[in-house]
């Protein structure tokens, strides 16, 4: 009898432990939702699952291949840290993949 | 360009970000954008301590006040720093407000100098190819111009999805596939 009281009591505490622990889980992702509103209201990446659905496989593949891209791109190089791709508007800049 | 990266970037600490300038947006200034991309390099993983001070920090003060471009920066120097690799792509960079992209020029470069495993990728209509000189000097540079195999994919999927499908046939079809891409490649 009393060693199942002591299993009871322990299960108990361990219920308020796990609660406390959900409390401040749940403390935490809303300061880090208000932290994450606070640095920008903005949020590009609604903006490029749209422009992945609209993508066509193999488009503008030729650009990945280019030795200024791959030079840029290597994760271990030394070369000039910025790219810029310019064209007319329609060209598809955008949708480089 | 954004996908592309990522799948590449299969390593550890490697880190891909992506912004769109939209001229339509009010919200668009350069302590957003920067924020923006900070915001994508912090949702990887968990939130980092000195952000967390930081905020505390100005949710005391008057008004819960914002950040200031430098403050930013330092902040998007201190994450960088714990990273291997950070690409950082901004589209349609002629879409922005010019007095904003000089400033974001002049911030990305100030990343870059104090962060050298950053690599930024920037699109935008010809005209923007002077102030991009000016600010990063020996920038490489490609100019995007689809080629014929671009322009038949393009072709095939819009005729492919023609709601009036009867309006067609088979020699139109063929002449359009052949005439208007060898037209406009490389325009």
């Amino acid at each position: 009898m009393s060693s199942g009281h002591q299993q009871f009591g322990n299960v108990n505490s361990f219920n308020v432990l796990t609660g406390t622990y959900v409390n401040f889980v749940t403390e935490i992702d809303a300061e880090n939702r208000q932290i994450l509103q606070w640095l920008s209201p903005l949020e590009p990446q609604k903006r490029h699952q749209g422009v992945r659905i609209g993508r066509l496989d193999g488009v503008g593949n030729w650009a990945l291949e280019t030795a200024e891209f791959r030079k840029w791109s290597e994760e271990d190089g030394c070369g000039d840290p910025v790219l810029f791709c310019y064209g007319n508007p329609g060209v598809g800049k955008t949708f480089l993949r | 360009m954004i996908d592309s990266l990522c799948d590449r970037a299969g390593g550890e600490g490697i880190a891909v970000v992506g912004l769109y300038c939209d001229f339509l947006s009010q919200e668009q200034s350069t302590i957003n954008m920067l924020g923006a991309i900070l915001k994508q390099l912090v949702s990887r993983g968990g939130m980092p301590e000195h952000i967390r001070r930081a905020f505390q920090k100005a949710k005391k003060e008057f008004g819960g006040r914002g950040l200031r471009l430098p403050d930013l920066v330092e902040i998007l120097r201190r994450t960088i720093v714990s990273l291997k690799r950070v690409y950082i792509c901004i589209d349609a960079l002629d879409e922005s407000v010019p007095k904003h992209r000089r400033e974001l020029f002049e911030s990305l470069r100030e990343i870059v100098r104090v962060s050298p495993n950053t690599r930024i990728f920037l699109t935008g209509r010809p005209h923007i190819d002077d102030e991009i000189v000016r600010c990063f000097g020996n920038a490489v540079r490609i100019p995007v111009s689809p080629t014929e195999d671009d322009i038949k994919s393009y072709l095939k999927k819009r005729l492919d999805s023609d709601t009036d499908p009867y309006a067609m046939d088979g020699e139109l079809r063929a002449d359009i596939m052949s005439i208007v891409p060898a037209k406009t490649s490389g325009m």
